[in-house]
């Protein structure tokens, strides 16, 4: 480190300053000439392209009365947004999913979904309960972006900003009708209509006691509970003495607990008065007693012990995920379908603007889900769906004794229940009719 | 890349480099910054002691006496930032355990609430590896565990106890399931634990003090660019090796999931 050295050698055998500077900077220059291609091959400095994303909201409740429901549908549709993703994603984009909660309650559904669409979602698939939907619908009219819905649902609606993956009265209530009031239902005519007390429970009845009256029958009785109410007692009780032969329960959520309990310590007989549900599921059925359900029956698109081979595979694949004692029923099965159905739009349209999944939409749109094939309808933007009946087994899943022979075309505004309306997005959108009272 | 350049967390896209490359690049930085500088700054530096006698001890003096303290403060931060890293680690541990106890517990539950508690613990555990741990990876605190955290709360105080046994296992899945929360609580707060900016000025100020006083020493110019070559290397690895232990969840020396993924297995295994 001394310069002792260095100054001892000859003048003439040591480089100027100059020299060195030159030599070394030509050195330098090849060595990183040398380097570089082995540090930043392939990325700029190195760095791995960050991936690109494409937000997407599920807008479901995972607190508060629904829940439990809700977040099987949530499962279903992050599953199947992960095979997406695992398959290379939507347009070269993986998709970014955000799900905030809004708690079962009104308010925070708009909250949330305000949220969603600020933070750029280009879609939003969620809510469980029409009041749900309805109170978030506006913001995406006013935003012209899509909500895509998977819950079965009353009809007598049509909003451009709503893909409809749900089943309306004419695929479910108006075959579950049929077959109650046939000869394999037991030629039923005493029929009490019992419900949650919002927009869905009610619309369903009024649809329910429009096609009755078609066949000249009118319900022995109807009643309407609070979301949460769980002492049915009284209820059963009024069943009982109207001499109902069945009974039509459009109920949602825990409430279902209290009433199968009420109706078992009633010792209601199935076979004599079976209960038809139109939101039992097997999610649902776990919270239930075997011994008290059994023998009922459930109106559904979807039920697990469905034996198809895309069926068992889509179940195995799903526990596999999330965990192996999970459930799988109506609403998940549509709802892990519109996601799919969303991708096939954005793939087809080449972009995720409204405007052209729009377009794509109102060609129609097909995806084979676990099932059976499902279609969207161009002019509704709903699904055509397996009208499927199950009786309730003692291991809490469904033997099914009645199917569609095809997948029923949607009809939101059946003609008996709603005179004059009409929906066809292909022609000029909704046709209105006479304005209809929906009361208890 | 660029935006971020201007703000604070604009350093952070070198945790996306690839650990041996981002050694290299520490390194080549400092080596070049001191092989520049030996080009550029030497010979005005070497103006203030060219002309007294044994300069070369004094400054030799100068920087053993300079690399006592730098080598202290570096040392000290190192150490520091490794105990960051390890207490993040052990809370990430304790977390999963106090997890597994309550697993444990809820599973004691009758059905259909111990089938829901589980489920919502899987839930969790499940998002904590799928999508947590990859957003503490870049930096940003996870949101939605919140949620499941009280969705799994809200289906445990719905359930009533029926016997003194449940009672029991009731009292110890709550107060199990406040541990759980208070070492879930302490995961997150680290998520965003790191040097101070000051210490990263006073350590990046060092090693350019360290660099310059080098360049005061008078020797061949070739001799020069090697020796102090070498002590820039080791300073940049120096460097490196702070920076990747500087956030617990960022970096080549970072936090796991592991122990949530072994929970996650054994809770499917049940």
């Amino acid at each position: 480190m001394t310069p002792t050295a260095a100054s001892a050698e000859p003048a003439a055998a040591r480089p100027t300053r100059r020299q060195a500077l030159a030599h070394g900077t030509a050195a330098t220059l090849a060595a990183a000439r040398a380097l570089a291609p082995a540090l930043f091959a392939g990325c700029s400095l190195g760095i791995p392209p960050r991936a690109r994303t494409v937000p997407v909201g599920l807008l479901h409740s995972q607190t508060g009365p629904l829940a439990i429901s809700a977040t099987s549908l949530r499962d279903a549709q992050i599953f199947a947004c992960e095979e997406i993703n695992a398959a290379g994603g939507v347009l070269g984009r993986t998709i970014d999913i955000t799900a905030p909660d809004p708690k079962s309650r009104l308010d925070l559904f708009q909250r949330r979904a305000k949220a969603l669409l600020d933070a750029g979602s280009v879609a939003v698939f969620g809510c469980w309960t029409s009041s749900s939907r309805k109170a978030v619908v506006p913001l995406f009219e006013e935003r012209d972006r899509l909500l895509y819905y998977a819950v079965q649902y009353e009809g007598n609606e049509s909003s451009r900003n709503v893909v409809y993956g749900g089943m309306v009265p004419n695929q479910q209530i108006v075959p579950a009708l049929d077959w109650l009031v046939g000869p394999e239902g037991g030629n039923r005519r005493k029929i009490y209509l019992l419900g949650s007390d919002y927009i869905y429970p009610r619309t369903a009845h009024y649809v329910a006691k429009r096609y009755l009256a078609t066949k000249g029958l009118k319900p022995v009785g109807e009643a309407y509970h609070p979301i949460g109410h769980s002492d049915f007692t009284a209820e059963v009780k009024r069943i009982s003495a109207s001499g109902a032969d069945c009974v039509l329960n459009t109920i949602n959520g825990d409430s279902n607990v209290g009433f199968f309990a009420a109706l078992a310590a009633a010792r209601i007989d199935p076979v004599k008065t079976p209960v038809l549900s139109t939101s039992i599921g097997e999610d649902e059925l776990r919270s239930l007693l075997p011994d008290q359900v059994r023998g009922h029956y459930a109106a559904s698109c979807y039920f697990q012990s469905l034996p198809t081979e895309a069926n068992r595979r889509w179940i195995g694949d799903f526990r596999r995920e999330f965990g192996f004692d999970r459930m799988t029923g109506d609403p998940m099965e549509p709802g892990y379908c519109l996601v799919h159905l969303w991708k096939k739009a954005a793939e087809k349209a080449g972009s995720f603007e409204t405007a052209a999944i729009r377009q794509v939409l109102a060609e129609g749109l097909e995806f084979a889900g676990p099932g059976g094939l499902v279609r969207l309808d161009p002019a509704t933007q709903h699904c055509h769906h397996w009208f499927r009946l199950g009786r309730i087994r003692p291991d809490r899943q469904f033997d099914i004794v009645q199917e569609s022979s095809a997948p029923i075309p949607p009809d939101p505004y059946p003609e008996f229940a709603f005179p004059g309306w009409k929906c066809d997005w292909t022609k000029g959108g909704l046709e209105r009719g006479p304005e209809v009272t929906i009361d208890g | 890349m660029n935006e971020g350049l201007l703000s604070p967390d604009g350093w952070y896209w070198l945790y996306e480099v690839p650990p041996q490359r981002l050694s290299l690049l520490f390194i080549g930085v400092f080596v070049g910054f001191y092989w520049i500088g030996a080009i550029v700054f030497r010979p005005i530096l070497r103006q203030f002691v060219r002309d007294t006698a044994g300069s070369n001890d004094i400054v030799g003096y100068v920087l053993s006496c300079f690399c006592v303290f730098y080598g202290l403060l570096l040392g000290l931060i190192a150490v520091t930032a490794y105990q960051n890293v390890s207490d993040a680690g052990a809370n990430v541990a304790r977390e999963a355990a106090a997890l597994s106890a309550l697993y444990e517990d809820v599973s004691q539950y009758p059905d259909p609430h111990g089938q829901n508690l589980r489920w919502l613990l899987r839930d969790y555990t499940r998002y904590v590896i799928k999508y947590a741990w990859p957003l503490q990876k870049r930096g940003i605190v996870p949101e939605e565990g919140t949620i499941r955290a009280e969705a799994f709360h809200d289906r445990l105080l719905e359930f009533q106890p029926q016997t003194p046994a449940q009672e029991i296992i009731h009292a110890e899945a709550l107060r199990q399931f406040n541990t759980f929360l208070e070492w879930r609580r302490l995961r997150l707060f680290s998520v965003k634990s790191s040097l101070p900016a000051t210490m990263w000025y006073v350590m990046i100020l060092g090693a350019i003090l360290n660099m310059a006083i080098c360049w005061l020493f008078d020797m061949r110019f070739v001799t020069q660019l090697v020796l102090g070559g070498i002590l820039a290397a080791y300073l940049g690895t120096m460097m490196h090796l702070v920076f990747d232990m500087n956030q617990p969840f960022r970096g080549d020396v970072s936090i796991t999931a592991e122990p949530f993924e072994v929970l996650y297995q054994r809770m499917n295994d049940a």
